[in-house]
């Protein structure tokens, strides 16, 4: 395998203008991520985007946000209908190929924008049962926490205090739409969504956008004084169907954790795509993180959920762990379809030179 | 017994809200309620891009109030476009000014003649073929004093 590492990460700032275009939002971003590195454009050698025409109703929005990445003259380029972390993913089988060493990674939702996430987040089930009764990801959700509860023996005060220790650590993440000082007791006063779930258990949906570079080789080195070097990275899928699944665990997490190298030399932290709090249980379970691991110093998407951006932005911050904060071993996470039915786990490695 | 289901009927719909329109689009629209079409120029390439997008795509760089520029006709004053058919020619070329001549002044069968743009600003083979008609090559047409064709004598020709 060919060593990639990612070089640079940005993320747009959560406050936009009104109407502001996902072009927009990404094409200073973009740049902000390969200047940071001294890169332009004319540099990347391939680039693959993250997005959902769903969100907002448009058709091939996606070529209206490749603009943003400077498309003319014509660039070697990819899109997945997905959260961007699985463009990181193309991207990173594209390094493989040898012939090209930067790859740019972009992802943009707006969330709020459109119809209601609730409402259109069934159109991810299946067409015959779900989608019709308009099953929709809090619901499921629902029934997952549940599953979790009765697994774990924990309560619906375990799961406010993993919202009020993560709103705690997003105290100084600018991109967190929620943080700061919470009690336990205050959050249980908030009403229930769907039960056991309660507002605040759900990651506030936001608008954003978010950009990677990875660079493959010894060109990392020249670019980059810390590169996080991709030691391990892994998808898989459980049954679409969420009642064939035992909701209180994660098979497919425990598989692309185990392919991607998690156990092997373990990490100091993960960033974790929990969308509802108790995901975040059922994560560090099937991945198993321990009380020595540090579980979303970012705060995670309990306090922003950028849709289609937050897989991608979780190995942003895993990023940062190792690059700004010199961590040797960490873990982006990002998560797809009802109750975590899709994984992608990216182990991230800062190393001596 | 009663038969298996084959056939599910399943009517969805999704309400989409029409999008908040950028701060660009809403002023894009308050000038052309006031009558002025406007774009912006790249500040690197000076391509014009209407309505304005805020950035070039050729470029990548963002585009601002800075940029905005006018757009639109060059015309002030009322003004006649005509079809005109050439002597010898069965098809006509559309969309041609005039010039020397008063708009209540203007007929069917006046015969006009061409007044060429000089030599070397008659646009290049490419441009040629993607104007419309004679492209830049004519500036414009004026009268030539002499007596009107009938309407007879046009009727025959193709669009």
């Amino acid at each position: 395998m060919r060593d990639v590492a990612i070089v640079a990460f940005a993320q747009a700032p959560l406050e936009q203008e009104p109407g502001q275009t996902e072009t927009l939002m990404l094409l200073p971003t973009i740049t902000e991520a390969l200047t940071t590195v001294g890169l332009t454009r004319r540099d990347v050698g391939f680039t693959c985007s993250g997005s959902a025409d769903y969100l907002t109703g448009g058709t091939f929005t996606f070529v209206q946000m490749l603009e943003a990445a400077g498309a003319w003259p014509p660039i070697s380029e990819s899109h997945v209908e997905m959260d961007g972390a699985w463009a990181l993913y193309e991207a990173w089988v594209r390094l493989q190929h040898g012939d090209v060493d930067v790859a740019l990674v972009f992802a943009s939702g707006r969330a709020t924008a459109g119809a209601s996430l609730r409402e259109t987040l069934t159109f991810q089930l299946d067409p015959y049962y779900l989608a019709p009764i308009g099953a929709d990801y809090v619901s499921l959700a629902a029934l997952q926490a549940q599953a979790v509860l009765e697994h774990t023996g924990r309560t619906e005060k375990d799961l406010a205090q993993i919202v009020a220790q993560r709103r705690r650590d997003a105290a100084g993440n600018p991109h967190a739409a929620v943080s700061g000082d919470v009690g336990v007791d205050e959050l249980l006063r908030n009403d229930y969504v769907v039960a056991p779930l309660r507002t605040h258990d759900i990651g506030p949906a936001v608008d954003g956008a978010a950009a990677v570079v990875l660079v493959a080789g010894d060109r990392a080195r020249e670019v980059c004084d810390r590169p996080a070097w991709i030691a391990g990275i892994d998808h898989r899928a459980d049954p679409h169907y969420p009642g064939v699944r035992d909701l209180a665990q994660s098979r497919s997490t425990a598989v692309a954790g185990a392919r991607a190298g998690v156990a092997d030399g373990g990490v100091e932290v993960a960033e974790l795509t929990a969308v509802c709090s108790p995901e975040e249980i059922v994560l560090a379970e099937a991945l198993g993180l321990d009380d020595s691991v540090t579980i979303n110093p970012s705060g995670g998407a309990l306090v922003a959920n950028p849709v289609m951006v937050t897989g991608l932005v979780r190995i942003g911050e895993a990023f940062r762990q190792v690059h700004d904060h010199g961590r040797r071993r960490v873990l982006g996470h990002a998560s797809s379809g009802p109750c975590l039915q899709q994984n992608l786990v990216c182990v991230l490695e800062g190393r001596d030179a | 017994m009663t038969d298996p289901v084959q056939f599910m009927s399943h009517h969805t719909a999704v309400e989409y809200a029409v999008p908040e329109p950028s701060r660009l689009g809403v002023h894009f629209a308050e000038q052309l309620a006031r009558a002025r079409i406007i774009g912006h120029k790249c500040p690197q390439c000076g391509k014009v891009y209407v309505p304005p997008r805020g950035y070039c795509p050729l470029c990548v760089v963002e585009t601002t109030a800075a940029n905005e520029v006018d757009q639109g006709q060059k015309e002030t004053e009322d003004y006649v476009q005509a079809t005109l058919l050439l002597d010898g020619s069965d098809t006509t070329l559309m969309v041609t000014g005039l010039e020397g001549i008063a708009i209540a002044d203007v007929r069917t069968g006046l015969r006009v003649e061409a007044v060429w743009a000089p030599e070397g600003e008659r646009g290049s083979v490419s441009t040629g073929i993607r104007g419309v008609g004679l492209g830049d090559a004519v500036k414009s047409w004026r009268p030539t004093g002499e007596p009107d064709v009938s309407r007879d004598a046009l009727a025959e020709h193709i669009l």
